[in-house]
């Protein structure tokens, strides 16, 4: 392959595997030693940061960000964790924003809630066939065929709804945004239900098991009589599932479908990123995928808190990311 | 529908997707020149080269470099912004032209060499580091702009500045055009005339074979990611002499563009590898094709879809015919 995107020079000798175990058993414990740290931090420094109300208003808050980096997870599970000619959906967010503002419209335009939230799964659904279709039909490398079905997206969004801000309420809108249940939001128990299921389904089923042989050793589970495209393009149609899904919280939250959805993307790439440090094998899981969307908003909520910029916070997330890649490049566990 | 055209045209795959790219180039130049009466006047010709062309190639250069050593660049955006950033900012407190020119460069090249440790030295995978560094340039930018504030250098005592850079002409030929024929004169000799470029290639096409062969794999990254960011430093400048002012965030636009428009250059190349030309070839026809589109009266949303999708159809042939191969 003319355009093998892989850095530099061959990898060193295998041979200390066993310390590399070792080290990626540390890296894991460090990694939660240091969640725990920053969120002992907070809370003695922090006021308001432990109390109970404040917990259950971070994970409200988490639960667009937790659907979307589900997700992006899948997607890397299935396309394999090498991140350059692995798998990755760059027009994630861009596309819950389309799916927000198809929301908006249907609702405005007065559709009966089952359907307005059919269009909207099914527009989600549909950038994710056609990613699909470019990745595994077409063979182009995700990282350029979601980076430019990212920017048709995001364009077919601006068109809809011209840049502005599409206003919509629906009694289905404010059951989410303000019904509670057990003293929980609606949209806690959104982000808890979805990560029983999507973690029962990845890590309890042949489904997610055979997921993860596809994106580890294609060739193998090739071998093995598995249809790697066809579970491949799975992964990107479930992306835009969960596109939908976030859609339709982000329109309950803000009672509009708003522009600049995409800038999204950071966080997702963020969360799902760093939920591979808590892994053995440093991929991803759901559990690490929950524990990292956590704790990036708790990391917002806690700087907002101590009255520290917002600005900071992309930085200290792309600061976090390449220090869990650089730290565990050192203990990835050889595969040659 | 252009794969599947090529499966009767089986002699020559690479002659044809060349003949694809360029037959798409010629038809839409003719569709635009035929629909739109302003298209094909010496004025906006100019114009198209002097705003667009001009700043998207110089960035588009740099990103040629990178995936030419099997990498990818998401950060030139942060070099394009932290040039305009420094550049203007020293204007703005009262620095010399040219000591703000040099420390506006000086930004970008931090921004690659950050890059470059980062790849080179510790190792990291292009796409997460140079991703690690987007972050980081988004912040740094609106902290140092209270938030995205943009800064406008409006009056007459910059003008004289900002005109020299990008209104004046040398022989009849516009500044920024200079410095694009001096941009692509450097970077094609050194990736298709110097061992530089060769070296750059072989650690593209087989890492570990140029390793084993004695290329000092790590400084010649270092070098081409420092080189890819002091290039988007340079539109940096240009951009923000041509819209006297800096505005936060505005160098992301380019990313879609340059990367583009590298792999639209990769289809016309006989071992689909990125070349200087080939990429200039992309830029004139994502240039003409937003100019176009703009004309015929298309809005800025529909360019970005009409775009997206050009990119599309041409990551498509390239890489279809590519794994057919």
């Amino acid at each position: 392959m003319t355009m093998a995107l892989s850095p530099s020079s061959p990898e060193s000798p295998a041979g200390a595997s066993r310390g590399k175990a070792l080290a990626a058993a540390a890296i894991r414990l460090g990694a939660l030693a240091t969640f725990a740290a920053i969120m002992a931090y907070f809370a003695l420094t922090a006021r308001g940061f432990a109390t109970p109300f404040n917990i259950v208003n971070v994970i409200e808050q988490s639960a667009i960000l937790g659907i979307l980096a589900f997700g992006m997870s899948v997607v890397i599970i299935g396309g394999g964790s090498e991140v350059q000619t692995g798998g990755i959906d760059l027009s994630l967010a861009a596309n819950a924003g389309l799916c927000a503002a198809v929301f908006a419209t249907a609702t405005n335009a007065g559709l009966p809630a089952p359907m307005a939230i059919a269009a909207t799964l099914g527009t989600g659904m549909l950038v994710g066939a056609v990613n699909g279709f470019a990745v595994v039909g077409l063979g182009i490398l995700p990282l350029l065929a979601t980076l430019a079905s990212m920017n048709i997206v995001a364009g077919i969004e601006l068109t809809l709804t011209e840049n502005t801000v599409l206003s919509t309420s629906s009694p289905l809108l404010s059951v989410l945004s303000s019904g509670r249940f057990l003293g929980i939001s609606a949209l806690a128990w959104v982000l808890i239900a979805a990560s029983v299921i999507v973690g029962l389904v990845i890590h309890r089923t042949p489904v997610g098991l055979r997921l993860y042989a596809v994106g580890g050793h294609p060739e193998a589970a090739r071998a093995a009589g598995l249809n790697v495209g066809l579970h491949v393009w799975g992964t990107y149609v479930f992306a835009g599932l969960c596109a939908g899904l976030a859609a339709i919280l982000i329109v309950s939250r803000l009672s509009a479908s708003t522009p600049g959805t995409g800038e999204l993307l950071l966080s997702i790439l963020a969360a799902a990123l760093l939920g591979t440090v808590f892994s053995r094998r440093f991929v991803p899981t759901v559990g690490g995928t929950v524990l990292s969307v956590i704790f990036i908003g708790f990391l917002a909520n806690g700087f907002q808190l101590l009255h520290l910029s917002s600005y900071w916070v992309s930085g200290v997330q792309g600061a976090l990311i390449l220090l869990v890649v650089a730290v565990t490049s050192y203990a990835r566990p050889q595969e040659h | 529908m252009s794969l599947s055209l090529s499966r009767h045209l089986p002699k020559d795959r690479e002659s044809f997707s060349t003949l694809a790219v360029l037959v798409a180039f010629v038809g839409l130049f003719l569709v635009f020149a035929t629909q739109a009466d302003a298209f094909l006047t010496l004025g906006n010709l100019r114009n198209v080269l002097v705003n667009n062309v001009v700043l998207l190639a110089i960035v588009a250069l740099g990103v040629t470099f990178v995936v030419s050593s099997g990498g990818i660049d998401l950060s030139v955006g942060v070099s394009v912004d932290m040039a305009s950033l420094v550049f203007v900012s020293a204007l703005a407190a009262g620095v010399a032209a040219p000591l703000g020119l040099a420390a506006g460069l000086g930004a970008a090249l931090l921004v690659g060499l950050l890059n470059a440790i980062l790849i080179a030295r510790l190792k990291i995978s292009p796409f997460l580091a140079t991703l690690g560094v987007l972050f980081i340039g988004q912040s740094v930018q609106r902290l140092a702009t209270g938030g995205g504030q943009p800064i406008y250098l409006v009056t007459k005592d910059y003008a004289e500045i900002f005109n020299a850079i990008s209104r004046s002409s040398l022989l009849g030929v516009p500044t920024p055009v200079w410095v694009l024929i001096l941009c692509v004169l450097a970077t094609w000799l050194a990736l298709h005339r110097m061992g530089f470029g060769r070296q750059v290639q072989a650690i593209g096409a087989r890492p570990g074979v140029a390793w084993y062969s004695g290329i000092r794999v790590p400084s010649r990254l270092t070098q081409v990611y420092i080189l890819a960011a002091v290039l988007a430093g340079i539109t940096g400048i240009l951009l923000s002499a041509t819209v006297r002012s800096y505005v936060p965030m505005s160098g992301n636009a380019f990313l879609l563009d340059a990367i583009g428009a590298t792999f639209i250059g990769t289809t016309i190349s006989r071992e689909r590898r990125p070349s200087i030309l080939g990429t200039l070839l992309g830029v004139a026809l994502l240039a003409m094709v937003k100019n176009g589109l703009l004309l015929i009266g298309w809005n800025f949303y529909w360019q970005q879809v009409g775009i997206g999708v050009l990119v599309f159809a041409v990551l498509a042939l390239s890489f279809g015919l590519q794994r057919r191969h």
